[in-house]
């Protein structure tokens, strides 16, 4: 997909003040395609994503943003993409990347990765669909974007944001649930409440788009346009402090029509009614995405508390009756059995295995970790209320709680003593689909 | 023959030193098992019973003093702001147009709240650390007048009433309300009110006051708690309501909102029966505001937001116009501008099911919070001028005062107090200790649970191997130096440790505590002094008979009838003084279904009187619970020969250390 959006030829390159054709300096040198750019929080390092020739995998490159050459920080196989700086120099990004126009429909999805500086990369999400487009939130989380419904028999499947923390953990949806069947991508946290994201319709993916945030207070509830004006063409938002956003802006273009003309960089002030002069424009250059290279806050870190030598996780629902959905058929029976099913590609979920639905709905359960997991609710005759598709994972040792099943989202559990801890949590193993004994505590 | 000569003492003295030695160490052992009563010695050496003099503890020695801004009172026309300086053993009149101090007076005794009359001319004080009231003359700024009244008073209210002049007092250390008359200066009434009441508010028409009790209680342990809104009849100081909330702790702010028929109490929500797998979304616990209407109906509402928090809700006021009021989260430094219209045609359009789940929803705030004013660090208190122009703001931390023009709501100035004591490292540990800043999203601090250092009086499901169960009472910091190790399970060695790795695993979720702060943090922790539970004028005196009688039961060594005690058995064998702990691990038969193992570490008595509820899951809501209900086979010291009287006694000398 990398080699659509950045064709032999693409640059990274670095302006300077005034922003003149003159002052740009090449970032990628050496190098056939690059893109994708991030800079690191301190603002000394530029990360993107580059092709060292027309047959390599794209890789993860950095560069100083005072010069030198580029040096590879990702070897992966199947190639890395979407770079994202983590709290103390942690690299995330995706990986593989799909070929142009499979990234929602490949066999091999993309997944996150996480890269301490000098080692390994660690795979962060295990859903059942591609994981891409990742941005650090200010409190330690990785946004990106994701689709959980891999199971549907749509071709074009609801995009959503999700976060998961920097060890895989409390993987949670965030924004833009049933929200329609946009494309969203390249989400940036502003800094004055908001997360501003680029949508286009799915019909036609494509970089040309338009600019709409959500309010973190309740991001659910509050999607918009991000700009008062006009932003169709619209290729990368950014934040710049103070509530200024830079965004690259492609005016000739329409809503769902690839990108004709040549785009520019504005530096948007808050509430502005239109773009204004831009910052950047030279007729020589096709802009494609603009990052300001500045120092800012790092985001904050999370102190794991996996075991990452287990083989399993422990899911503790407060109650399955809990949900924003309606059930299947208007069955208004209280769950009885909690199905859990893994996915092993498209129309493959193979079933673990049914565990018993405390009377207050609470269930509790060790699941294997690592691994796509979906829920079924079942009715006492074994009639499905509710289906989760395989989305969620746990950890090693993650002991993982939600308060239903789709339920309301930025809820807080109730202060309820939920009976399912009452018990020894049931067990199921990828290799068994028997249900494990329910035995009480001693 | 010289070489006998040399090795034949040096074998014998080889041979004294080695049998001394290992007789020394088997009598030493002999001593350490005779004496702690328990048959594995690994983990005792000599201090665990030969413990330090209290004397030397950090709590135990001078400290310095700051400037640190409490309650708070504007004059009718205000021109003047009155602020009380608890650690000063100050009140300061400051002016408004200046920002100027004025004069400071002496007031003993650590003035907290502050009420004025209604001509401004007399300024009632609660002092909290030495439970009284005491009256100033606004023109000379002397104190002409002084009452005693329950233990630790937070707060006070001035009203008029058909009856005459009142004052209402919260008495946050007794657990009561003294209603007193102001001409003469008497207490007419103490009633009892909820756990710790702490804040006052008074209707304009003096008909009603609101108590806001600051601890929630619960009947068992793994029931929802609830706190109190305590009504209250200032003329005749008789409770006329008391109005539960469920799950609402931390109750530090109440205000009425005439025109609305209104009364807001700031509030955690607190979610302590969930196990803590996680924080997001306020799964341990988030703040909120609880409107109370006249019919005694309640609606708590959420201060936070979806992705960011506004931690320890302290102050709140409306303003007179009813429109607007402004709450201070001491652990965000934020002050939160509730627009009232909004919040009124909310709760207009939503029905029941809306109004008992608004609490529970993250992302409602947004429709009624119109601001977020930052602050200075740990901002408490707060005042508002008659005319509501002028917001003033407690900075505690920086020893300053926030004015804020309500119009623009940007600051206009500060009134600086101190320097903010930046040079104290017992002073930066208490930055550290208030500042939410350290949880994922800023969700609590280390005081959301530790009110002034103390228990919060909750059990709560940490996240351990398993789920669900690790229930674990909380702990009183207040007295602690000395007592390592920590945790209930005693593997904690330093506080460092403690608050450092295993909070930002636990509890906090983000990066631990950077260790300069950590140790600033354990520094001010090991300068929290316990708890006093006797009234000030208790204080250094004899112990009562019942209490003596106690005494000599806690330090009994045979039963009534003569028969022995087992060492191991004796109070005084693991709640050893001067610290009333060996600091040692101990099974006393309270092992619960959901334990996984038998000893937990024996917990310090100093102030145990006021740190209910007990026992390690905290499953015993009194001292009385921990040998009537709880006790099984004289396990937790030999209680079963005890009468009724004796456990009163025994309960009545506990609660004197």
């Amino acid at each position: 997909m990398l080699d659509a959006r950045y064709p032999p030829g693409s640059r990274v390159v670095l302006l300077a003040p005034p922003y003149g054709a003159d002052t740009v300096r090449e970032l990628s040198r050496g190098l056939v395609a690059a893109g994708d750019p991030c800079v690191s929080w301190d603002g000394r390092s530029v990360y993107f994503s580059g092709k060292s020739s027309t047959d390599a995998d794209w890789q993860i490159y950095r560069v100083s943003a005072g010069g030198g050459r580029p040096e590879v920080v990702t070897r992966v196989p199947g190639g890395a993409m979407n770079p994202a700086v983590a709290a103390h120099g942690e690299l995330v990004f995706s990986s593989p990347v799909p070929k142009a126009g499979t990234l929602w429909t490949t066999q091999e999805p993309a997944a996150l990765y996480g890269q301490m500086p000098g080692e390994a990369p660690s795979r962060l999400t295990f859903g059942s669909d591609s994981a891409v487009d990742a941005t650090v939130l200010r409190d330690g989380r990785i946004l990106y974007v994701t689709s959980e419904a891999r199971d549907t028999k749509h071709a074009v499947r609801h995009l959503e944001f999700f976060t998961v923390n920097n060890d895989g953990t409390e993987v949670t949806a965030y924004a833009c649930e049933d929200g329609g069947a946009d494309r969203i991508r390249r989400p940036r946290e502003l800094g004055d409440g908001r997360v501003a994201f680029l949508a286009a319709p799915a019909e036609e993916p494509g970089p040309a788009g338009w600019a709409e945030s959500v309010k973190s207070a309740a991001p659910f509830a509050t999607r918009g346009k991000l700009f008062a004006f006009r932003s169709i063409g619209c290729r990368s938002v950014e934040p710049m402090g103070q509530g200024e956003v830079l965004a690259c802006i492609d005016s000739n273009v329409g809503a769902g029509r690839m990108m004709i003309g040549t785009a520019k960089v504005f530096r948007v002030a808050p509430d502005a009614t239109e773009t204004g002069a831009p910052l950047f424009g030279d007729p020589k250059w096709d802009n494609i995405e603009a990052a300001p290279v500045a120092a800012r806050a790092e985001p904050n870190g999370h102190t794991s508390a996996l075991n990452l030598k287990g083989s399993y996780g422990t899911l503790l629902c407060l109650n399955v009756n809990f949900s924003s959905k309606p059930a299947a058929a208007g069955n208004l029976a209280p769950a009885a059995q909690l199905r859990i099913f893994t996915w092993e590609g498209p129309g493959k979920e193979r079933t673990l295995g049914e565990v018993p639905v405390e009377s207050d709905g609470s269930v509790i359960v060790q699941l294997p970790a690592d691994t796509p997991l979906g829920l079924d609710t079942l009715d006492a005759a074994g009639h499905v209320l509710r289906h989760q598709p395989a989305a969620l994972w746990l950890r090693p040792g993650e002991n993982r709680a939600c308060i239903g099943c789709h339920e309301p989202r930025n809820h807080a559990p109730q202060n309820v003593r939920p009976l399912a801890t009452m018990h020894r949590p049931a067990h199921l193993d990828l290799n068994s689909a028997t249900t494990g004994p329910q035995a009480p505590k001693p | 023959m010289k070489l006998k000569r040399v090795l034949l003492p040096a074998s014998l003295l080889a041979l004294v030193g080695t049998g001394a030695t290992f007789g020394g160490f088997t009598g030493l052992r002999a001593h350490e098992r005779l004496r702690s009563g328990l048959p594995k010695l690994a983990l005792v050496s000599c201090t665990h019973c030969h413990q330090r003099s209290l004397k030397t503890l950090p709590w135990a020695k001078p400290r310095r003093h700051h400037d640190a801004p409490d309650g708070m009172a504007v004059s009718p026309d205000g021109k003047t702001l009155f602020i009380a300086l608890n650690d000063r053993d100050e009140v300061v009149e400051a002016d408004v147009a200046s920002l100027s101090v004025k004069r400071r007076a002496k007031v003993p005794g650590g003035p907290f709240g502050l009420a004025l009359d209604t001509a401004g001319k007399r300024l009632f004080v609660a002092c909290r650390n030495q439970d009284t009231v005491s009256v100033i003359d606004t023109a000379g700024l002397k104190v002409v007048a002084s009452i005693s009244v329950g233990i630790r008073p937070t707060d006070i209210a001035y009203c008029q009433t058909p009856s005459g002049e009142r004052l209402v007092v919260p008495n946050s250390g007794s657990n009561d309300i003294s209603v007193l008359s102001v001409l003469p200066l008497l207490e007419l009434t103490r009633s009892a009110a909820g756990r710790e009441p702490y804040a006052v508010s008074v209707s304009t028409d003096g008909r009603r006051a609101h108590i806001a009790n600051r601890m929630a209680v619960h009947d068992q342990v793994l029931s929802q708690p609830a706190s109190e809104v305590t009504v209250l009849d200032p003329s005749t100081g008789h409770i006329v309501n008391r109005v539960e909330l469920p799950s609402a702790h931390m109750a530090e702010g109440v205000t009425e909102v005439p025109a609305r028929g209104w009364v807001l109490s700031s509030m955690i929500r607190v979610r302590n029966l969930v196990p803590i797998t996680q924080v997001k979304d306020g799964w341990v616990m988030s703040t909120g505001i609880a409107i109370t209407r006249e019919d005694g109906e309640a609606t708590q509402i959420p201060l936070d937001e979806a992705n960011a928090y506004f931690s320890d809700p302290s102050g709140i006021v409306a303003s007179p116009d009813g429109k607007r009021a402004y709450v201070a989260s001491g652990g965000a430094d934020v002050v939160t501008v509730l627009d009232l219209d909004r919040l009124g045609a909310w709760l207009a359009r939503s029905g029941e099911p809306e109004r008992s789940d608004a609490i529970e929803n993250m992302a409602l705030s947004y429709r009624y919070v119109s601001a977020r004013i930052p602050t200075g660090r740990n901002p408490q208190h707060l005042a508002l001028s008659p005319d509501g122009s002028r917001l003033f703001v407690s900075e505690r931390l920086d020893d300053r005062v926030l004015v804020v023009d309500t119009s623009s709501l940007k600051p206009v100035g500060r009134i600086v107090l101190g320097n903010g004591g930046l040079d104290d490292p017992v002073r930066l540990g208490e930055r550290v200790f208030t500042n939410s800043r350290y949880t994922f999203q800023g969700q609590f601090s280390c005081r959301s649970c530790h009110p002034d250092g103390h228990v919060d009086g909750l059990s709560y499901d940490f996240d351990g191997a398993g789920v669900g169960d690790n229930l674990l009472a909380n702990r009183s910091l207040c007295g602690v130096a000395g007592t390592e190790p920590f945790k209930w399970n005693g593997k904690n060695p330093t506080l460092q440790y403690q608050d450092g790795p295993r909070f930002a695993r636990v509890l906090m979720r983000t990066d631990q505590i950077p260790e300069p702060q950590l140790d600033q943090l354990a520094t001010f922790i090991t300068h929290l002094p316990p708890t006093r539970t006797l009234p000030w004028s208790r204080v250094g005196q004899p112990l009562t008979p019942s209490e003596e009688r106690g005494r000599k039961l806690f330090f009994a060594t045979q039963r009534t009838d003569g028969t022995p005690i087992p060492v191991g058995r004796q109070c005084q064998t693991c709640h050893r003084p001067p610290l009333f702990t060996d600091r040692l691990l101990t099974s006393v038969g309270t092992r619960g279904a959901q334990d996984t193992t038998d000893v937990f570490d024996t917990p310090h008595l100093i102030g145990v009187g006021a740190m209910a509820p007990y026992l390690h899951d905290g499953r015993a809501k009194t001292l009385e619970e921990i040998w009537t209900t709880y006790q099984r086979d004289d396990l937790h010291g030999v209680s079963s020969y005890w009468s009724k009287q004796q456990l009163n006694d025994l309960v009545e000398y506990l609660k004197t250390i």
